[in-house]
């Protein structure tokens, strides 16, 4: 597993998966880096005359109750939705990974003391924990991010030291203990550069879900806030309107599968390049 | 095995001590004031402060977990303090609710899901392998409330042929009983379809290039036999306890189904518990949700290791 | 063997299902309310949803009826002394509560009491201040003493929480509801449903029409609506105002509605700058329009109006107009209070209101072309009574309806007005005056002109602008006879019958 790198394989022999996924993502990271410049209208600029309006010409995807142009809306909305994704992850990370480390390497109380604390928030469903740190305070985008990223950090504690603890097992580390590197070298020269592949794999994961869960999130009222246009808000907003005005919520729908069906070909597509022998495990 | 099972029974039990902990001490720290809450927009501070001490929340933080937690191993999940009544006939009330969606979506993810899995395993890269991968993915991407939209939309909307929401009590009659149930549990079943199938699929793929069945097949068995009598039945395996896991999952996703289908069970009862702020509601519900939660995942370490005797015994000897 | 019980259970379960439903009786009124209820008990009430069920199960000394009258309902009559001081109220007799025993004096005194109580914190307990004391004259008579005139007081008892209770279930009425109104309690499921049944000795004979009434908890509009239309309701209460164009369009189902005194408000508290300065006050009231944000929030089902007097109401001033946007004038008004260039502000209004939430941003897009910038932002009801009402300085807020001029507009903008700290602390002399004087009006005329006067001030101070009054609006089957929307959005359905 060790000797996996992206390197080894070059992109001609890339499986399709990847090739799909990295041409469904293209246009959406466009999008967000892009994110109001290339709507076509402000994303909360209200047209009183042009309310519930079905698709057409002038409004791509219709006009919710305000008159807003819901394409512009969705389109904008790819960035809070790519940055929840993204941050909400990059957090586990931070947090589960140093103390995923620590517990493969240390061994012993820490690692104990470690891995019960990720079981206790392990035994909370994820949506539930979310709602108990969101519900403390009043709710904000910033913070059903950090909520989303403390949620999913256990997870990726386990994966870290699953992969540190096999690692531990390999030669070149024995070697490298036996010749006595500080633990410091030891995790930062030779068990962090390895860990990466089949972490990049798990990661992919965490972004999918985190995009999925912000989203719920932002559903049931708790994530981001008006005049907001993220996705899973713009959903719950639409709720009253779906039988008069199905492409208020349609269109955002639309848009968070095709992210989450991407970001998991894409997944699909790593998984089989940088870690060839677990394809198919889950 | 007996050892493992009392370890784990054991180790649940200080999972649940430290989380009760944790559900306590976040839902204090929650903003907002449940005695603002019931003594209204009306309410002078003399109010307010009389209302604060009648429900014992000027008290110290410890007082109130003790006897907080004191009554819950009574049995009495204390009293809910916007509705003015006992909260455990509420919470199971609203558990059972729960139970019969999650229990109706689990058999029929259980039946389909291994059915599409063994297909797509048997049938590998062709159509409708293909296609039972493709709709895997489709149930995976959508999250649930869009599904529950879509659904609401078709099928509520559209063929006016379903209850868009509500909850019919079975004294209403089977029919109407059953028929509040349908779009909540196709909801659920999308949602939990796709990983069955594929976890089923890869593990009959595996189970399918093993020599024991190539040996079954050599020895001219028929193919349904090989697969059905042999095959599966060690494929299924890894299968059960990821539904066990998605019984455990099924528990936390209803908040959002139930919001959306307005059925009342538990998730949506913790949401207005939460707008409410009553604290002891809020309380009573994450830690039933969580406990079921940790049952469901129990049940699945168990079978794991029942499955795997190689981790039960490196886990016991931890 | 498991097997074969199970599917036994299953079959009888069936069976008696079936059994059920052949016997369930053609007079089940099934109805449904937005948000769950949070108490049975009146006098801690503060939902539309809980007086919905109030007034089946319980009744006041007095009623408002349709018309906005104060009418006797468990009082035969009443009558005052000549200095509005002394209130003496006659029962009607042999009016049975739920659990047999007939009504006493005894009864209203330890209802009044209780809302007294300060550790009870009901909503009403406000207006009960102004008594001084009060006894029984005999089995069916009640007395009270005032501190000072009110020509109002009867009409207190027609208010929501002043439900006469039985003096001995008072402790457990919020999980046995006893009262003497035409529908008895039966259960409630908290988040699900409250059922009722008619009650056969009901004081007014042959009423009412119906055996019983569901009241299911639907907090989804599009799940009200769907079961509205496929006939799994009769009757949805308090109709989400962005489905009514909908329900119009299904021929089963009809709507009626009426105009009541409910407002939202855009509130602006003067002890928070910059609100604290009249002219910018004044600014926001200009650059509002106040057509666009009736037809936003409400998608046109209500009436612009300038303070909660409605303008369906014989004393609204019809010579001030209504708001349409200047906000060039609003641009001056914040230049000359120092503001030229503007300023940003965040507007609160509380999660899940959705007219509120549709109002407020509504707000911020008007806003913007008089520089003001407005960050909206929801906070849950408890954090919004705790923190924001009456503390910060620009938010939403909404009343339901009362039922005279004076606790229309008294409580608001006079500055010893129970509502006027807690919402906007505005204080002007002149109103002061008006609202005094008004209270003891000796004419009609002499009200009205004093009333108009109120509103003018309201409109030039502006402590916060009244956008709108807003309609009750309720839809129901064809099949449901004899129904009339309240605008103090009760639900009559003593008359109510179900044809075929």
């Amino acid at each position: 597993m060790a000797a996996a790198s992206p390197s080894a394989s070059s992109p001609a022999r890339w499986p399709l998966s990847l090739w799909i996924g990295m041409a469904m993502l293209a246009p959406l990271i466009l999008v967000a880096v892009g994110g109001p410049a290339v709507a076509p209208y402000v994303y909360d600029e209200m047209n009183f005359l042009a309310r519930l309006q079905p698709p057409g010409p002038d409004f791509w995807c219709g006009t919710d109750e305000f008159g807003r142009d819901v394409f512009s809306r969705t389109l904008v909305g790819t960035r809070e939705s790519l940055i929840m994704g993204f941050s909400a992850t990059l957090i586990s990370l931070v947090i589960g990974m140093p103390l995923g480390l620590i517990a493969g390497y240390k061994r012993g109380r820490i690692e104990e003391l470690i891995m019960r604390a990720s079981d206790v928030l392990l035994s909370f469903p994820p949506i539930l924990l979310g709602i108990l740190v969101l519900a403390v305070t009043p709710p904000a985008l910033w913070k059903a991010i950090v909520a989303i990223g403390i949620v999913y950090a256990p997870q990726v504690v386990r994966v870290t030291r699953a992969i540190t603890l096999e690692l531990m097992q390999e030669e070149f580390i024995e070697a490298a203990r036996l010749r006595g590197e500080s633990a410091r070298y030891v995790l930062f020269s030779e068990i962090l550069p390895n860990i990466w592949p089949p972490l990049a794999v798990e990661t992919s994961l965490r972004i999918v879900f985190a995009i999925l869960l912000g989203a719920a999130l932002s559903f049931i009222g708790m994530g981001a806030q008006p005049p907001s246009s993220d996705w899973g808000l713009m959903i719950a907003e639409a709720r009253p309107f779906v039988e008069q005005a199905p492409w208020i919520a349609l269109c955002p729908g639309f848009a968070l599968a095709v992210t989450v069906i991407g970001i998991n070909l894409l997944g699909d597509g790593l998984r089989a390049v940088l870690d060839p022998r677990n394809t198919g495990r889950h | 095995m007996f050892l493992f099972t009392l370890t784990r029974l054991v180790y649940l039990g200080v999972v649940l001590v430290v989380m009760s902990i944790l559900v306590f001490l976040i839902t204090q720290a929650m903003p907002g004031d449940v005695a603002h809450l019931i003594a209204g927009q009306f309410a002078s501070k003399e109010v307010v402060e009389a209302i604060s001490i009648k429900l014992g929340l000027d008290q110290p933080l410890i007082v109130q977990y003790g006897r907080w937690a004191a009554g819950i191993l009574h049995g009495d999940l204390g009293r809910s303090l916007t509705l003015e009544q006992a909260i455990a006939p509420i919470v199971i009330e609203a558990l059972i609710r729960s139970l019969v969606l999650a229990v109706s979506a689990l058999f029929i993810v259980a039946v389909l899901g291994i059915g599409l899995g063994v297909l797509a395993a048997v049938r590998r890269g062709k159509l409708s392998d293909q296609m039972v991968s493709g709709i895997s993915y489709i149930g995976i991407a959508v999250p649930d409330f869009f599904w529950a939209i879509l659904l609401i939309l078709v099928f509520g909307s559209y063929l006016q042929l379903l209850p868009t929401g509500g909850y019919a009590p079975i004294s209403d009659g089977f029919l109407a009983w059953a028929k509040h149930l349908i779009l909540p549990v196709i909801t659920l079943v999308l949602m939990m379809l796709a990983r069955v199938a594929r976890l089923t699929r890869s593990s009959m793929i595996d189970v399918l290039q093993t020599n024991y069945v190539k040996y079954a097949r050599a020895k001219g068995m028929p193919e349904r036999v090989v697969i059905f009598r042999h095959a599966l039945k060690n494929a299924l395996l890894p299968t059960i306890t990821v539904l066990a896991i998605n019984f455990g999952w099924i528990l936390g996703g209803v908040v959002v189904i139930e919001t959306v289908f307005s059925y009342p069970g538990l998730g949506r009862l913790l949401l207005f518990a939460i707008q409410r702020h009553d604290l002891p509601l809020i309380q009573a519900t994450i830690l039933l949700v969580s406990t079921a939660y940790c049952l469901a995942n129990l049940v699945a370490d168990l079978l794991y290791a029942f499955v795997n005797p190689k981790i039960r015994h490196s886990m016991s000897n931890n | 063997m498991i097997r074969r019980t199970m599917a036994r259970a299953a079959l009888s379960a069936l069976l008696l299902a079936g059994a059920t439903f052949a016997a369930q009786a053609a007079g089940t009124f099934r109805m449904s309310v937005e948000s769950n209820l949070n108490t049975l008990d009146p006098a801690k009430m503060k939902g539309g949803q809980e007086y919905v069920v109030a007034y089946m199960v319980y009744n006041g000394l007095t009623i408002i009826d349709h018309d906005m009258v104060t009418k006797p309902d468990l009082a035969e009559r009443w009558e005052h002394s000549g200095d509005l001081k002394t209130w003496t109220f006659f029962l009607k007799k042999g009016v049975k509560f739920h659990n047999g025993r007939e009504l006493e004096a005894e009864d209203v005194l330890a209802t009044v009491k209780r809302i007294q109580d300060k550790a009870i914190g009901s909503t009403a307990r406000a207006n009960f201040e102004i008594v001084e004391g009060m006894k029984a004259l005999d089995k069916y008579t009640v007395q009270f003493q005032l501190k000072s005139p009110y020509s109002g007081f009867a009409d207190l008892f027609g208010e929501r929480q002043l439900r006469i209770l039985p003096r001995e279930a008072i402790d457990t009425i919020a999980s046995k509801p006893i009262g003497t109104g035409p529908f008895k309690f039966v259960s409630f499921a908290p988040g699900d449903r409250v059922v009722l049944t008619r009650n056969p000795d009901y004081f007014e004979k042959g009423l009412p029409k119906l055996d019983d009434v569901v009241i299911r908890i639907l907090p989804e509009p599009a799940a009200q609506v769907a079961a509205l239309t496929t006939g799994e309701l009769d009757f949805v209460w308090n109709l989400p105002l962005e489905s009514i164009d909908k329900v119009k369009a299904t021929a089963s189902v009809k709507i009626d509605s009426v105009p009541t005194s409910s407002w939202d408000g855009i509130i602006m508290n003067a002890k928070v700058k910059p609100f604290d300065d009249k002219r910018v006050r004044q600014a926001i009231a200009a650059a509002l329009d106040k057509a666009i944000l009736t037809q936003i929030a409400l998608f046109g089902h209500g009436t612009p109006s300038h303070s909660p007097i409605p303008p369906s109401h014989p004393y609204f001033n019809k010579d001030l107009p209504i708001g349409k946007a200047d906000p060039a004038k609003a641009k001056k008004l914040l230049a000359e209070a120092g503001l030229a260039n503007g300023f940003e502000v965040t507007l609160y209004t509380p999660t899940g209101r959705a007219a509120r939430e549709r109002l407020a941003l509504t707000v911020r897009e008007l806003l913007k072309p008089a520089g003001v910038t407005v960050n909206v932002q929801r906070v849950p009801f408890d954090v919004f009574l705790k923190d924001i009402e009456g503390k910060a300085g620009f938010y939403i807020d909404g009343f339901f309806s009362r039922s005279t001029a004076d606790t229309s507009l008294y409580p608001w903008y006079h500055s010893r007005g129970s509502w006027n700290t807690t919402l906007w602390s505005y204080a002007n002399p002149k109103m002061d005056e008006a609202l005094d004087r008004a209270r003891q009006a000796a004419t009609d005329a002499e009200a009205k002109s004093l009333y108009m006067e109120a509103q003018k001030l309201a409109v030039e101070d502006s402590p916060g602008v009244v956008p709108y009054v807003i309609n009750h609006v309720n839809g129901m089957s064809a099949k449901v006879t004899g129904f009339r929307s309240h605008p103090m959005m009760f639900v009559d359905l003593r008359n109510v019958s179900l044809g075929q």
